[in-house]
């Protein structure tokens, strides 16, 4: 059976679909993230709350999402951030 | 060179605090960063227990080397507080941080990781043990309430190197200095209870602290340098 996802993997996973695509549509960011939409709803309110990802309405009222320089920042640390975990068991 | 030691007690005192101060200090900016691009809670308290660390080391021998042994004299039972009080604390985070995955829920959202019900426990036990070690003039509750929880936290820290699969070194040294500082306040305790504060043992535990901080200075910066 394969590992259930960490916290910090699903984040990752989202912000890197996101940096892919530049913007995304929610619809595509779900299945991207492979999330039930329950779950996806919680992660995405956490990554606007932490200012890593923004969510962007045009004029016709098409929302899409972008991610932010510290979204950025965030990922370009991420395997930083895992290592520290990892080696200090935290 | 035991001699010189003894006769130059007061700077050795300032220089061991000074250092190990500095260390916390780098450590606690380093794991800081980190905390605040990914808000993991487990390098939050691991940043906790290395403040409260810096500052009881700050409180109990920079404070004593820069007033003079003298002059704090009236106040000694204050500073002795403050630094157990510290002391405890940094402990108690340092497990925590280890632990904190099994006690909280990513549900309960972020709180301060200073002010909540759990950590308020820790105060209360902290401030417990630090006045009853201070009406008592004995240093027990201390060494006692650090061996239980460097008994855990090497017990844990065994756990995390054993599920690394040998991925990462460093999960072995971090449980050699869980290991280490569980032998130092062994060590602590034997001197007071059996050796009347032997000079000796107090130098070996000092070259101990410095390696075990050391170690923890030198795992954060291996992760961090990047």
């Amino acid at each position: 059976m394969a590992k259930k996802r960490e916290r910090l993997g699903v984040i990752k996973d989202i912000l890197r679909a996101i940096m892919k695509n530049r913007q995304i549509k929610p619809t595509r960011l779900l299945y991207a993230s492979n999330l039930s939409p329950q779950m996806f709803k919680e992660y995405i309110n956490e990554l606007i709350s932490k200012q890593f990802i923004k969510l962007d309405i045009d004029k016709k009222e098409k929302k899409t999402f972008s991610l932010t320089p510290k979204g950025q920042e965030f990922l370009q640390e991420y395997k930083m951030i895992e290592d520290f975990i990892e080696n200090f068991g935290l | 060179m035991y001699e010189w030691i003894i006769q130059n007690k007061d700077l050795i005192k300032l220089f061991y605090a000074s250092l190990i101060a500095i260390i916390c200090i780098v450590i606690t900016v380093r794991a800081d960063k980190l905390f605040r691009l990914s808000l993991h809670q487990g390098i939050r308290y691991f940043r906790n227990a290395f403040i409260f660390y810096a500052l009881a080391f700050i409180v109990r021998y920079l404070v004593e080397a820069i007033a003079g042994h003298g002059r704090i004299t009236l106040y000694y039972p204050y500073i002795n507080f403050c630094f157990e009080f510290l002391l405890i604390m940094a402990g108690f985070f340092l497990l925590y941080s280890l632990l904190w995955k099994k006690a909280e829920h990513s549900s309960e959202g972020y709180v301060s990781s200073l002010f909540n019900s759990r950590i308020f426990i820790f105060y209360s036990m902290s401030v417990i043990f630090a006045i009853v070690d201070v009406l008592w003039q004995t240093h027990l509750f201390l060494f006692l309430s650090q061996i239980l929880i460097f008994m855990f936290a090497a017990f844990i820290s065994y756990e995390n190197y054993k599920k690394n699969d040998a991925k990462h070194k460093f999960p072995k040294f971090y449980f050699f200095a869980m290991l280490l500082s569980l032998f130092v306040w062994i060590l602590n305790t034997t001197a007071e209870l059996w050796f009347n504060w032997s000079q000796a043992i107090l130098i070996g535990v000092y070259i101990l602290n410095i390696i075990i901080f050391l170690l923890f200075l030198w795992g954060v910066i291996k992760v961090t340098k990047r």
